[in-house]
């Protein structure tokens, strides 16, 4: 195995995505928790670009570590996340998820280590956004009008929940 | 006669809206009775006079059908059914306009009417049902109807028992009928009276099963008309409204077994040994009632013992092939004491007692009931020129006939105390002075007066339908060239009708003497023989030795039976619902509301199963 | 054509899923555990990307649905969120562990 361009990028990005995660986990403020996550979702989308996936990375980018994240910091800023009360339930659940996880692991991990299949040309890279495009609006045309209207309804519900709150606080 | 099915919806419609729309009517409840049972007799003259002229007319349809077995239900108008229809209507519609007078102002009063709707429909359901399986599913329901109507006064506790003991009793009786049905119907394939009559006639059921069949129907007719040995609950029955006991206990219902027999008479006539025991039984019982009722002080219990004495001489008449005897007795005893009933309620009404010791002196306070009271006394005693005497005559005469000389003496004496007591009866209630405390006695409004007016008429001319003078008109009729059914009038020897006459008068004599006159001492009969008395007074003590017999090894049995119901069968049913309630409180522990609890229970159990796939490689060997 | 193998990528999104998993079932900050859920549907796109260009028939389709999935993640972050924000009105609280509404 040469150390190829390709693969000196793959371990990294993969490193950093890793260490992101691990960090998501063990850090204690919830902010940086966050900040964390960030690396992980451009390092993945890095990973799309080696994929030839560069629209799907450029949406990554956008959609993960800018919408998304943002959202989550105001939810962070709008609760008052640093209140340290007693956890309610004992460490050996920890324990038990912790091993139930690495089992899961182990377990999937088997069953792709031999994950072989003879690889096919392919013209992914080439207009990339093209094709995406083109896969879109014909074939996939229905299932995108769809999604137009789960983003409007997620849109008004969101709306809704946040807000009648307010209406009843106003009564009270 | 095509419409004859109609004459028991009457009364099923005023049962039901009275059960709507009672409470709201109030004592307008009894007009919609009233109302309902005369359209039901109205149409049963109709059908009574049609069927003079006409054939029998029968209609049925299949019901139920298993396998190539066809149950069928309909109606049959014959010769019994048509005369059945007619006094249970007539007697059903004076009683309903008799209680608008007895009942007024009793709070449940649309229930009341309700219940005689009910009964109403049940009894002529049951006179005019084609099978033996209508006629028993309807057998049921007028034993439902008499249960809710003894039970009418449930506050009282001996109404209660009362209703309950009745229930009770004639449900004995009830399994013998059904276990003979069933014996019958799985010997004809059918249970179309005229199936069972033609395969009796041809001859294809042994003799053996036919006296056995004929003596289980038997003692569902010993229970329902108070035979003995399950006459006790009848006169408990008493305490029931009086009107009740003049409807049911009187004149309808207790006639039912009486009824059955005579329906099913082919089947009895072809058993000799069925017939025997029929007129013991029924002997028996006319004597032994009638001197439990010569000492009985309660006006409704005397009359009570009356009646199973006078059914068990409809009994012994069938039971001597009397067949038309019977059927006369039936219908003429179902007048007068209807009658007497009503009378005597009549008279509890004026007086507020039923203890005749109490009574006294009314002859002349009570117009109208005494004079009515007395028609029906000289009626049932057998005086000649009413109704009873007649019918009385011929039952007489079949037991002479039939070859039974002990029974036709049996029923000789009977007819001796039945004249003495019930004029034991009339002259302590009516003569002599007052020995109650009554300040005021006053006669009853004429809506309870007319239906007695109608009673008392039919009880003096009822009985010359059917006379050996003029002509058997009746016994014609009901036979009407049937062999099975046996002759259309017996002709017994003209000194019958002279003993009979001299009993009779005998007894009204010895009565007047001792209660009219008191030329005799009244005690006379408690001073010679005390223990007599004693036995007589207590009936024979047949309620008490049921108590230590039945009852006690009943009781016994369901003690037993409670000791494992309450150690074996509950400590299960502890331990089950015990186990459930555990896994029950287990699981709600689970439901603890964490939902990252749930999701790790879920995703453990995911990896159990992923891990257990890889390990076993994608196949569980 | 390349030098990393297929079953590399796909163990980077097992690991990334684990971390993930292993967080919304721990965390009791409930933005955490909303975030954890985001890295997983992250670490499924991965795999559906990684099967749209090594898979048995190389398509475009497994980006699409790369796409959709994350249009269906946004969604479910903005809904999740203002779920969040009524709960912490009712309860002043965001652990999740105090968030037990269904026991009753």
């Amino acid at each position: 195995m040469t150390f190829t361009g390709e693969f000196i990028a793959f371990m990294a990005l993969a490193l950093v995505a890793i260490i992101g995660g691990v960090l998501l986990l063990n850090l204690n403020k919830v902010v940086h928790m966050v900040v964390a996550l960030i690396f992980t979702f451009v390092s993945i989308a890095g990973i799309y670009i080696l994929l030839s996936a560069e629209f799907v990375a450029a949406v990554q980018v956008l959609i993960y570590s800018g919408a998304i994240t943002i959202i989550m910091l105001f939810g962070i800023m709008l609760t008052k996340p640093y209140d340290d009360s007693e956890a309610k339930t004992g460490k050996w659940r920890k324990i038990l998820v912790f091993l139930g996880v690495v089992g899961f692991a182990i377990a999937v991990y088997l069953g792709i280590y031999n994950f072989d299949i003879k690889q096919q040309p392919s013209t992914l890279h080439e207009d990339n956004t093209m094709q995406i495009g083109k896969a879109l609006y014909t074939q996939y045309i229905i299932p995108f009008e769809f999604v137009s209207v789960l983003l409007l309804a997620a849109l008004i519900g969101a709306i809704i929940l946040a807000k009648r709150e307010d209406k009843e606080a106003d009564k009270e | 006669m095509e419409n004859a099915w109609l004459i028991p919806l009457f009364p099923l419609l005023s049962f039901l809206l009275l059960l709507l729309i009672g409470k709201r009517m109030k004592e307008a409840s009894a007009y919609v009775g009233i109302l309902m049972t005369l359209a039901s007799l109205v149409f049963s003259i109709l059908v009574l006079f049609e069927r003079f002229q006409e054939p029998s007319y029968l209609v049925k349809f299949n019901w139920l059908t298993i396998g190539d077995m066809h149950l069928t239900a309909g109606f049959e108008v014959n010769q019994l059914n048509a005369l059945m229809l007619f006094i249970v209507s007539l007697v059903s519609f004076l009683v309903h306009t008799y209680s608008k007078g007895y009942m007024h102002g009793d709070e449940r009063f649309h229930i009341f009417y309700a219940y005689l709707g009910l009964f109403t429909f049940a009894m002529l359901g049951l006179v005019i049902s084609p099978n033996i399986l209508q006629t028993y599913i309807f057998w049921e329901l007028v034993g439902v109807g008499s249960f809710l109507l003894i039970g009418f006064y449930y506050y009282k506790e001996e109404a209660k028992a009362a209703a309950k003991k009745a229930f009770i009793m004639t449900r004995i009786g009830d399994v013998g009928l059904l276990i003979g049905m069933i014996l019958l119907f799985w010997q004809t394939k059918s249970f179309e009276y005229s199936e069972i009559f033609k395969a009796v006639e041809a001859g294809s059921v042994s003799n053996t099963m036919i006296t056995l069949t004929a003596i289980l129907i038997f003692i569902g007719a010993i229970g329902k008309s108070g035979q003995f040995p399950l006459h006790t609950w009848l006169p408990d029955a008493m305490e029931g409204p009086t009107p009740v006991s003049a409807l049911i206990h009187a004149a309808t219902m207790v006639a039912a077994g009486v009824y059955l027999v005579a329906a099913l008479f082919p089947v009895f006539s072809a058993s000799k040994t069925a017939l025997l025991t029929v007129a013991v039984i029924g002997g028996f019982t006319a004597i032994f009632a009638a001197s439990i009722g010569i000492v009985q002080t309660d006006i409704k219990r005397v009359l009570a013992y009356s009646t199973v004495s006078q059914l068990g001489y409809m009994m012994l008449a069938l039971g001597s092939a009397g067949y038309v005897a019977g059927v006369f007795h039936l219908m003429t005893h179902a007048f007068f004491k209807a009658l007497l009933f009503l009378a005597a309620g009549s008279v509890i009404h004026a007086v507020h007692t039923q203890n005749i010791e109490e009574m006294g002196g009314l002859w002349k306070k009570l117009k109208w009931t005494a004079p009515l009271f007395l028609i029906g006394t000289l009626a049932i005693s057998g005086v000649p020129g009413l109704s009873g005497f007649f019918s009385k005559d011929e039952i007489l005469a079949a037991a002479w006939e039939g070859g039974h000389p002990v029974l036709f003496i049996l029923a000789l004496i009977a007819a001796f105390m039945t004249a003495f007591y019930m004029f034991r009866l009339f002259f302590m209630v009516f003569t002599g002075e007052n020995r109650g405390n009554q300040k005021e006695v006053h006669e009853s409004p004429s809506v309870m007066t007319l239906p007695m007016l109608v009673l008392g008429i039919l009880a003096i001319v009822g009985g010359y339908v059917n006379t050996p003078w003029f002509g058997s008109f009746l016994g014609d009729w009901l036979v009407d060239g049937n062999t099975a059914l046996g002759h259309a009038h017996i002709e017994g020897p003209a000194w019958i009708m002279f003993a009979a006459t001299i009993v009779s008068l005998a007894g009204i004599l010895l009565a007047y003497l001792i209660y009219g006159k008191r030329s005799i001492a009244p005690d006379w009969l408690s001073g010679k023989g005390g223990i007599l008395h004693t036995i007589l007074y207590n009936k024979f003590y047949i309620d008490e030795f049921y108590q230590i017999t039945i009852v006690a090894i009943t009781k016994g049995i369901s003690y037993f039976l409670r000791f494992i119901d309450v150690f074996i069968v509950e400590g299960l049913v502890k331990a089950v619902t015990g186990m459930v309630q555990g896994l029950g409180n287990i699981g709600s522990k689970l439901q603890s509301g964490q939902v990252q609890t749930y999701g790790a229970v879920a995703f453990l159990g995911l990896a159990v199963l992923v891990v257990i796939y890889a390990l076993t490689g994608g196949y569980l060997r | 054509m390349s030098q990393v193998p297929a079953s590399a990528f796909l163990a980077l999104a097992l690991i990334l899923f684990c971390i993930g998993l292993y967080g919304a079932l721990t965390k009791r900050n409930t933005v955490i555990v909303l975030i954890s859920i985001e890295l997983m549907l992250n670490a499924v796109n991965i795999n559906l990307v990684t099967f749209s260009k090594y898979g048995l028939y190389p398509s475009i389709n497994g980006q699409v649905f790369a796409l959709f999935a994350m249009a269906v993640a946004a969604a479910e972050a903005a809904v999740g969120l203002a779920i969040l924000m009524a709960l912490y009105r009712n309860k002043k609280t965001v652990h999740i562990d105090e968030m037990n509404e269904m026991k009753n």
